[in-house]
């Protein structure tokens, strides 16, 4: 798919080299949809369970978005204990990551633990969900090779190695930030071990780190489902804009609404480049 | 199958049954080719004996023939655009005679819409749904850019819509574009366009006419459920050395021919190419090492026709044909990437004609065909690529028989070998830390037998009929199935006649693809395990009116299609190098009807067409295979539904040297899918919300009309010694800068800066070309 966007760059190309001024404002008349309930709650091991409840709204209402504040969060733990998370919106400092419910535990999450998720209201919505917490799968190293360019405006490339269990359905995710991961990544992108199954894996980059850049590598492990939501939401944007694209479905991973509720497993590794 | 083999036989008996009558009136066979001076072949030219009110039309290959009484006759050959030829005949055996043609003017620009022989001709033709174009013709309209499109031609005859905005594909009374039989030489050309459809792979010099056949199939042809696109070759000149050319805005050709042996043999090659890539590698060139230097990619196509014919006696006759295109595109990014990507076609042809006697004569082609892709990333010892292809071995032979002047038959067969690579990939290091790859290949044996017969049953009631019978097999599994034809034309007066057809047509090979448009990417999958070949039956009917003392035809046609089997693919479907592609597969139904309203006027100073559809296109796939189906199993207007369509094209020949030339589009508005909700995903990390559309139904969103006029301008130049024939061209695409919709995206409105709040979302309108001006310079000598 991603073979496509350079010939639509190619495209635009041509229609620019033949004029521009090709857009303009218009009038569109939507259907309504009704508002439904979206979720979004990653767990992490010895973390305070957070959850972001919003609203689905039309696509050209008010940015702001819509808090729902009648809505009640239960989680259940792999113990099968319930907890019902506080209303108490706010922003995590460390992820920047606004939420509207939060727990008062830390959680304990070992792979193979089970979590479940129930979010409803006083309009009758429900939302569930379960997720089940991966494995941890290691950077067994990080490596990185610079071009030949001169000294003053060489670039490196970086690789991350690991081995990818036997048995499909391993999916993954490398972030690479500069400095600090409260930033936006370098790197980020999913792949998935559908034609390496159980072999190492070595995930590159461009020639784009500079000497003495500082980065922090993120490798994640999920399962189909998370990766299938995040694929979902990238399929969905791109269809917004690209007249070659069919637009898709959001494929959540919960139930009675639109969200995702997954359990995060990483390992990160810090690297110096020089 | 032995209900099929009986019923082949009844058509072959059927028209036997009457040669024993016809041979005791002592008749005789008249065949023949038709050519001009160039020794092209004129399909659609016509031999005509107006004291007995007989006659015949050329076929595609040129060749004529027709049964007369012995005796003496006075023969008319005409086609239009050249000086019609009376010629006597004493006519007291069997005779091959053959004709050359004149122009009937010296005007290169001579004005001629159309090729199909003249409107009564087509009045009598029980064939319906037809349409006949030249490239002669096709080179006198106003093109993008200037550069001439056969297909985008084709798309001016009401029942054809087009993808979008300047794309050269087909969507033929509802069908989609993958449902088109394009041949060329008789061989299947799989991909016909460069640079997502912009412009079809046909380069006009190398072509002689071609063919669209929307409804009413002859037996002969199958594979494909809407439309046959048949495009003929041109013929080298076999009396003299031809260069001809010209240059172009963004492309040039090159097309030299002449002959083998004086009046035996004759070649044709033929060259074009773009030249985008000259001004974008100067372009980078001068920005190259400027803060944020981002290069414009590299892009060109180009293509290669060659043919070359030879008579090996009176009664044989050898053609070959090839075509070779690629489109190249590539650039290396400042990280270091390598891109490349290419993609084409590669086709070859050899055809054996052989006339047993006057009465049956053989083509027997020999045909190569692929198509492939081929995308390749580098980075110092890293590589990744990935890879299709499908490659088709065909062999087919067609035999025309003629018993008598009431009958004549055609039957045949098919048999081809596919190769499907529908994915292939291999990335790894040159140091072998890590290697891995996939192959999915599949084979297919496809093949037909056929059998028809035009029946001549009164003066007044003419019949086509005929039978298909094809299977296909690939791996372990088999599929076959029968495909009727019909057609009946009746002559309620002289100038009026009533038409029908039905036909019904299997599809055995489905273009994987999750866009609404042909892109290069896609690949062909056979039919296998559930993947069921696609099947559609049409009817049609119509009537044809000769107008103001034969110089207007009025044809209305009504059609309604009905397809099964039709394809889709699962939200977020993994195409690519996937084993397991069955799986990704939707199945559903499709109907299309409508209506067309066809004027055309041939001959005089002004010629042209207008032509009107009315047309509905649906489909719809049920809940299925763990999935919703699409739209939840409601019904769906695909994108190249359109309820309205007006095309108007007007050719005036203004003096001898100038003609002008107009087209008038107007579309309803492609049917398109937009987001009518949002939600902010904000992913592990906070931040940057990123916003994740909510579609509504399927294509329930129309975008504003479409609507565009072309205007155009043929001035040959005087001849001189050096350069010998030479004209300009100049055409003006979308003379009043109508900004048409190309697509509609929704965009953030920020307070300032990127790094500003989002402050309101809204609806932009891409349009793709404004008022182009264009020039081209043709040349002959």
């Amino acid at each position: 798919m991603k073979t496509r966007l350079p010939f639509f760059g190619a495209l635009l190309t041509l229609a620019g080299l033949s004029s521009c001024n090709l857009q303009k404002d218009i009038e569109v008349d939507l259907p309504a949809l009704p508002a439904q309930l979206v979720t979004e709650c990653y767990l992490e091991n010895g973390q305070l369970p957070r959850v972001t409840v919003t609203e689905t709204v039309p696509y050209l209402a008010d940015p702001a978005p819509v808090l729902p504040a009648d809505v009640t969060v239960r989680l259940t733990l792999a113990n099968g204990q319930v907890e019902t998370l506080r209303f108490a919106p706010g922003v995590d400092r460390a992820t920047r990551k606004a939420y509207t419910h939060v727990g008062a535990r830390r959680l304990v999450a070992r792979p193979g633990d089970v979590f479940g998720l129930e979010v409803t209201d006083s309009k009758g919505r429900r939302v569930t969900g379960t997720a089940t917490t991966p494995a941890s799968i290691a950077i067994d190293s990080l490596e990185y090779k610079f071009n030949g360019r001169p000294v003053e405006e060489r670039e490196a490339y970086v690789l991350t190695n690991f081995r990818d269990p036997a048995g499909l359905g391993d999916y993954y995710r490398l972030q690479i930030h500069r400095d600090s991961i409260g930033i936006a990544p370098e790197i980020d992108y999913d792949v998935e071990d559908r034609l390496n199954d159980g072999t190492n894996f070595t995930l590159g980059t461009s020639y784009r780190f500079d000497n003495n850049d500082t980065l922090l590598v993120t490798l994640y492990h999920f399962d189909r489902p998370y990766y299938l939501f995040r694929q979902s939401v990238q399929d969905a944007s791109n269809a917004n804009g690209n007249p070659f694209a069919q637009p898709s479905a959001i494929k959540s991973t919960v139930e009675g609404g639109i969200g995702v509720f997954t359990v995060l497993s990483y390992d990160r590794k810090q690297v110096i480049i020089r | 199958m032995r209900y099929a083999s009986f019923l082949l036989a009844v058509i072959l008996m059927g028209s036997l049954a009457g040669s024993s009558a016809a041979q005791a009136q002592e008749r005789y066979k008249l065949s023949g080719y038709i050519r001009d001076a160039s020794s092209n072949i004129l399909p659609g030219a016509s031999v005509a004996v107006p004291a007995l009110a007989a006659g015949a039309t050329a076929d595609s290959t040129g060749f004529y023939s027709l049964l007369l009484p012995a005796g003496r006759h006075q023969l008319l050959v005409s086609f239009i655009g050249y000086q019609t030829q009376a010629r006597d005949l004493s006519l007291t055996r069997a005779q091959r005679l053959s004709f050359t043609m004149a122009e009937s003017s010296n005007t290169l620009g001579e004005v001629v819409v159309e090729g199909s022989g003249t409107l009564e001709q087509k009045l009598q033709n029980p064939q319906m749904s037809v349409e006949r174009l030249s490239a002669k013709e096709a080179k006198l309209l106003p093109a993008l850019f200037g550069e001439v499109d056969i297909l985008k031609t084709l798309q001016l005859k009401p029942g054809v819509q087009n993808g979008g905005e300047g794309t050269s594909g087909l969507f033929v009374r509802g069908g989609s574009s993958d449902q088109n039989l394009v041949l060329l030489d008789d061989a299947l050309v799989y991909n016909p366009s460069h640079l997502f459809g912009l412009f079809s792979v046909f380069n006009p010099d190398a072509v002689q006419s071609v063919d669209l056949y929307k409804g009413g199939f002859p037996a002969q042809y199958g594979g494909r459920l809407s439309s046959v696109v048949d495009v003929k070759m041109r013929e080298g000149d076999n009396q003299k050395y031809v260069t001809s050319g010209g240059l172009g805005l963004i492309s040039s050709r090159l097309t030299v021919e002449g002959p083998i042996v004086k009046d035996k043999g004759a070649f044709l090659v033929s060259g074009r190419r773009t030249y985008f890539d000259i001004f974008t590698r100067q372009i980078n060139k001068l920005n190259e090492g400027q803060p944020d230097y981002n290069p414009i990619p590299d892009y060109y196509f180009y293509d290669f026709n060659a043919k070359a014919n030879y008579k090996l006696g009176e009664r044989d006759q050898v053609f070959l044909s090839g075509y070779h295109g690629r489109d190249q595109f590539g650039f290396a990014s400042q990280g270091g990437f390598n891109f490349n990507f290419s993609w084409g076609n590669t086709v070859g042809a050899a055809r054996w004609n052989h006339i047993f006697n006057n009465r049956l004569y053989l083509n027997t082609t020999a045909s190569i065909t692929r198509y492939q892709y081929d995308v390749t990333n580098k980075l110092d010892q890293f590589s990744f690529n990935l890879a299709s292809d499908i490659q088709d071995i065909a062999l087919r032979t067609d035999l025309d028989y003629t018993p008598n002047d009431r009958h004549a038959l055609k039957f045949g067969g098919q048999l081809t070998s596919h190769r499907f690579g529908v994915g292939r990939l291999q990335a790894g290091s040159s140091d072998g830390r890590f290697n891995f790859g996939s192959d999915v290949r599949y084979r297919g044996l496809e093949g037909g037998l056929y059998a028809s017969d035009n029946y001549k049953a009164t003066d007044k009631l003419q019949l086509e009929y005929g039978l298909r019978l094809t299977g296909f097999q690939s791996g372990s599994n088999t599929y076959g199935g029968l495909e009727p034809r019909g057609a009946a034309r009746y002559s309620l007066t002289p100038k009026t006649s009533l038409k029908a057809s039905y036909a019904l047509m299997y599809q055995y090979v489905h273009l994987v693809t999750n866009s609404g448009a042909t892109l290069p990417t896609d690949i062909w999958y056979p039919s296998r395990r559930s993947v069921k070949p696609q099947r559609s039956q049409q009817v049609a009917t119509g009537a044809s009116f000769l107008l103001g003392g034969g110089k207007y035809l009025l044809t209305n046609e009504v059609y309604y299609k009905w397809s099964q089997n039709q394809v889709d693919f699962k939200d977020g479907a993994q195409l690519f190098v996937n084993p397991d592609l069955d799986s990704e597969f939707l199945f559903g139904r499709g109907w299309a009807y409508g209506n067309e309203l066809y004027l055309e006027k041939k001959q005089g100073r002004t010629t042209g067409w207008i032509g009107y559809t009315l047309s509905w296109s649906k489909r719809r796939f049920l809940p299925q295979r763990g999935t919703s189906g699409i739209n939840d199993g409601r019904v769906f207007f695909p994108n190249y539904d359109r309820r309205h369509n007006l095309t108007v094209v007007v050719l005036h020949q203004l003096t001898e040297r100038l003609n002008l030339t107009g087209s008038f589009v107007y579309t309803t508005g492609n049917a398109t899918t937009l987001p009518a909700g949002r939600f902010g995903v904000q992913d592990v990390f906070g931040g940057d919300i990123s916003v994740a559309p909510i579609y509504p139904d399927r294509n329930s969103f129309r975008l504003a009309p479409y609507h565009r006029l072309d205007l155009g301008l043929v001035w040959k130049l005087k001849p001189n010694r050096w350069f010998g024939e030479s004209d300009l061209t100049f055409s003006v695409y979308n003379a009043y800068n109508r900004r048409n919709p190309y697509f509609v995206f929704f965009d953030q409105v920020r307070a300032g800066g990127e790094d500003t709040p989002v402050t309101s979302y809204r609806a932009r309108q891409v349009s793709l070309f404004p008022t182009i001006p264009a020039v081209t310079y043709n040349f002959k000598f």
